[in-house]
């Protein structure tokens, strides 16, 4: 009951003080969209911790798949933001007609669709192939982030019709609303709240369910699992496309709040700092993700003002410190605390 | 065909005697008088060759006087002197009395103003004036804007030049222009068989353009220039394919150099080093520090011997600076790559911020003389020096290698331990140093791979993170831990890559490298060279 209180403590802050900070006129609408944007960053940490935390899948390409997300609600938006006419970048790179695969993104409803499908089938063809030959452990990761780098190469051609590397900005509006409403900027706040919530909500069902059993006992030891009988590769196909989805859904609510996607998202920088949230968080504990997507995404907020050359030493002795010191990361280093009393068997 | 290059220059020194005197009259005009309007106007209309080099000075606004004498200013030395060229009658480089070029400060010269207006008098000779630049670069461009040219003065005009040209390259432009000029306004069908074969002899940049455009034409041979176009396409595509094969050899060795320090850690202590890059980006800093202290500190002239003590030296900072990594971060690490990838990760952010605040955004280092040029195989095909440098290295460094692990004892138990690390211990084996010692090994290699890039090119803080990926994929295609698979992985990335890049765009390449290596590892998960039986167990 005690943990509950915790919960209650975090959506009471967000959900309630914060927006009410807001119309009081403390907090201002800027902080606001920034916290909604650590939010999608956490709805993917969610998806790394199920893949890495929970099965033990090190997938270095997650920032791809949560940029698959944004690129698709970044086109639509620029769509209808251009109107009938072509988006600005295309007529700069002498595109005469739209690519075909921008068409279907005119729709809201098929955008939604597209963005969810997309890289929920991109992760189906690459986990095939990755778990069929039972690549792991380190090949898994270096695999996985080679392919973000191709793909992070591909989107910076500006022939792909992606923006190339200045990626799609300048969107106005979302299904007729303007982005720049304070009111609309709060309402994507609260959504990515909600979501938030409603994954870990989703993620912590899988985890206690029998299937999130299994994940765990593959992260523990693979082969005893498919002694018993297991198909390991279809429950590791199945984490992995979760977490895409869950990387896909973080990605479509990033764009509008953040009111650019450039493949700077994607790079394989950008992945590794996105496994670091959940390392320092605590991995295998779906707090812990959340916690660290948040934590490290403030503090770079605080450091890039306060000091910004120094950011890069920061991260990376965190990166070391983490590593050496807390493997269960922040969220085991407060449970360690709190349980100092206890004793040990 | 040069019996009549120097009948044209005979005819235009004869003509030119006579002109001499009042060309001379007008150049002092131009000088000393105020007026230079009508002088000007009368060395354009003249266009004497012997003038160029004064009138070209004019439109570049560096005419001056010095001694009394029309000069302007060539290749700067030092800060504010220069090499300084007189410009009539006689177009040389002036030197002092020990024959040594003579460099005076801009200060010394006396600037001769030509206003706007007279300068543009010589718009209508520009063309004929860029063929007598001094830089050989602009001659080039203006025999390619002959090329349209008819005029049978503009040929003479490029004939008197070509037969003054002095460089190679713009010698054969410059034919290569002439020629197809010449055969297009011939009507003599033996003259015609004649240049067709001058132009497929000289082979310059445009020779299968023109033989193929006057194949098209109704004239006669114009099935053989046909054919000269295509032999001539067929060579260049034959030799297209030279370059790109030893540009695949050459992106292989250096994959190979940067993989084979990560190979060996890897399979040894299970260790993914991502900050193995940034001992590249070390090995090519202390190279440039080396360069930089002796040079701008201690004032030694620049010698290629810099270079050459760079080698070991980057070899040494780096393995160093990788032994204390390893006693600081990594020995906590040892058989958790996962882990050892996220905290050097972590290293190399930090190494990165480092470099960057040391020593700013780019810096280069100079590249030997004995390197830079290269291998002229034909006019086509240049193999650079610093390629095939960096070639030769790797395969020393690779031979190296192979004998320290082979044939030493320390070799002997870096293998040991490779294979079965418990055993290893139980048999009197110190692990922990020998892992500390592959480590020093690795990132030392790492070092003089970073020691060879400075060679071909900039020095900048992340240059390590440009190949890292690529040579995990290296190690992960060959086997982790074997010098064959690094080798051959190596070699076939480079190849592949390179090839694919003549096909589609480099991006495309990779992608397609990359799709390969995934297809590849359904049938081959643990690389080209697994270990077999117990050792393959995880």
């Amino acid at each position: 009951m005690e943990k509950k209180i915790y919960y209650l403590l975090f959506i009471a802050f967000f959900a309630l003080l914060l927006p009410a900070g807001h119309l009081m006129g403390w907090v201002s609408i800027n902080t606001i969209s920034l916290w909604g944007r650590y939010f999608c960053f956490a709805i993917a940490a969610l998806g790394i911790d199920l893949i890495w935390g929970y099965t033990g899948i090190l997938s270095m390409c997650q920032a791809f798949f949560f940029c698959l997300g944004s690129y698709g609600i970044a086109m639509h938006m620029l769509l209808k933001t251009s109107g009938s006419a072509l988006p600005e970048f295309m007529v700069w790179n002498k595109v005469e007609s739209l690519p075909f695969f921008w068409v279907p993104f005119q729709s809201f409803g098929l955008t939604l669709v597209l963005c969810l499908v997309i890289p929920s089938l991109l992760a189906f063809v690459i986990g095939y192939v990755l778990f069929r030959s039972r690549i792991k452990g380190v090949y898994m990761a270096i695999i996985t982030q080679a392919l973000a780098l191709a793909m992070w190469l591909l989107f910076l051609r500006n022939e792909t019709g992606l923006g190339g590397t200045n990626g799609l900005t300048d969107f106005k509006t979302l299904l007729g609303l303007p982005l720049s409403n304070t009111y609309v900027k709060l309402g994507l706040y609260l959504m990515s709240l909600l979501l938030l919530c409603v994954a870990y909500f989703a993620c912590y069902q899988i985890t206690h369910s029998k299937f999130g059993k299994v994940l765990q006992a593959i992260r523990d030891s693979e082969s005893r699992v498919s002694f018993t009988a297991y198909k390991v590769m279809d429950y590791k196909l199945a984490v992995f496309v979760v977490a895409a989805l869950l990387a896909a859904i973080g990605g479509m609510l990033y764009a509008p709040q953040t009111g650019i996607i450039t493949p700077g998202r994607m790079d394989v920088k950008a992945s590794v700092e996105m496994v670091m949230w959940v390392a320092l968080g605590g991995r295998g504990k779906l707090k812990g993700a959340v916690a660290g997507a948040l934590l490290v995404n403030f503090l770079y907020s605080i450091c890039t003002s306060l000091f910004p050359d120094s950011w890069l030493y920061i991260l990376g002795f965190l990166f070391v410190i983490t590593v050496l010191f807390f493997d269960k990361g922040f969220v085991g280093l407060m449970d360690n605390l709190t349980k100092r009393k206890e004793p040990c068997y | 065909m040069k019996n009549m290059l120097i009948a044209a220059l005979v005819l235009w020194t004869q003509w030119a005697m006579a002109a001499t005197d009042s060309t001379t009259i007008f150049v002092s005009q131009i000088l000393h008088d105020s007026e230079k309007t009508y002088a000007i106007q009368q060395l354009v209309a003249r266009q004497d060759p012997q003038t160029f080099a004064l009138l070209n000075a004019i439109n570049n606004k560096k005419l001056y006087l010095f001694n009394n004498e029309a000069v302007t200013t060539g290749e700067k030395n030092g800060t504010s002197s220069y090499e300084i060229y007189s410009l009539y009658p006689k177009n040389e480089l002036l030197v002092n009395k020990n024959g040594q070029p003579l460099h005076t400060s801009i200060d010394a010269l006396t600037v001769v103003e030509i206003s706007r207006a007279d300068r543009l008098l010589l718009n209508g000779i520009l063309p004929i004036l860029e063929l007598f630049s001094p830089e050989p670069a602009k001659r080039m461009l203006a025999y390619g804007q002959l090329k349209d040219s008819h005029a049978p003065h503009r040929i003479e005009m490029l004939q008197v030049a070509l037969a003054r040209e002095t460089n190679t390259d713009a010698l054969r432009a410059g034919k290569d222009i002439l020629y197809a000029i010449q055969l297009n306004t011939t009507t003599d069908a033996q003259t015609a068989k004649r240049y067709i074969d001058s132009l497929a002899e000289n082979w310059g940049d445009n020779a299968p353009v023109f033989l193929s455009a006057y194949a098209k034409s109704k004239k006669p041979f114009a099935d053989y220039a046909g054919q000269k176009a295509s032999s001539l396409e067929r060579k260049y595509d034959y030799l297209q394919k030279v370059q790109n094969l030893f540009s695949g050899l050459s992106l292989g060795s250096i994959l190979i150099l940067i993989a084979l320090g990560l190979s060996i850690v890897y399979g040894l202590a299970g260790i993914i080093n991502m900050a193995h890059g940034e001992f590249l980006m070390i090995g090519a800093y202390t190279t440039y520090c080396i360069q930089t202290l002796f040079t701008e500190v201690l004032k030694v002239p620049y010698t290629d011997l810099l270079f050459i003590i760079s080698l070991p030296l980057s070899f040494l900072v780096a393995g160093l600076l990788g032994l204390l990594l390893e006693r600081l971060v990594v020995r906590h690490l040892y058989a958790r790559p996962l882990e050892s990838l996220l905290a050097t990760w972590g290293v190399s952010l930090i190494l990165i911020q480092t470099a960057r605040s040391l020593f700013g955004d780019l810096t280069a280092v100079k590249t030997p003389a004995f390197l830079s040029g290269g291998l002229a195989v034909s006019p086509h095909l240049v193999l650079p020096y610093n390629r095939i440098f960096i070639i030769g290295l790797t395969a020393l460094i690779v031979l190296l290698t192979y004998l320290m692990l082979y044939k030493t004892r320390i070799g002997l138990q870096i293998r040991a331990v490779t294979q079965n690390r418990n055993m290893s211990a139980c048999l009197g084996i110190d692990t922990k140093k020998v892992a500390a010692l592959t480590f020093f090994f690795g990132s030392g290699l790492a070092g003089i791979a970073g020691c060879a890039m400075t060679l071909i090119g900039n020095v900048v803080p992340d240059m390590g993170q440009t190949y890292i990926v690529d040579s995990f994929l290296v190690v992960v295609t060959g086997g982790v831990g074997k010098i064959v698979g690094t080798i051959v992985s190596g070699l076939g990335i480079g190849f592949f890559t390179k090839i694919l890049e003549a096909f589609f765009q480099a991006v495309y390449g990779k992608v397609c490298i990359l799709l390969f290596i995934m297809l590849f590892m359904q049938y081959k998960p643990k690389g080209l060279f697994p270990y077999k039986g117990r050792l393959a167990e995880d």
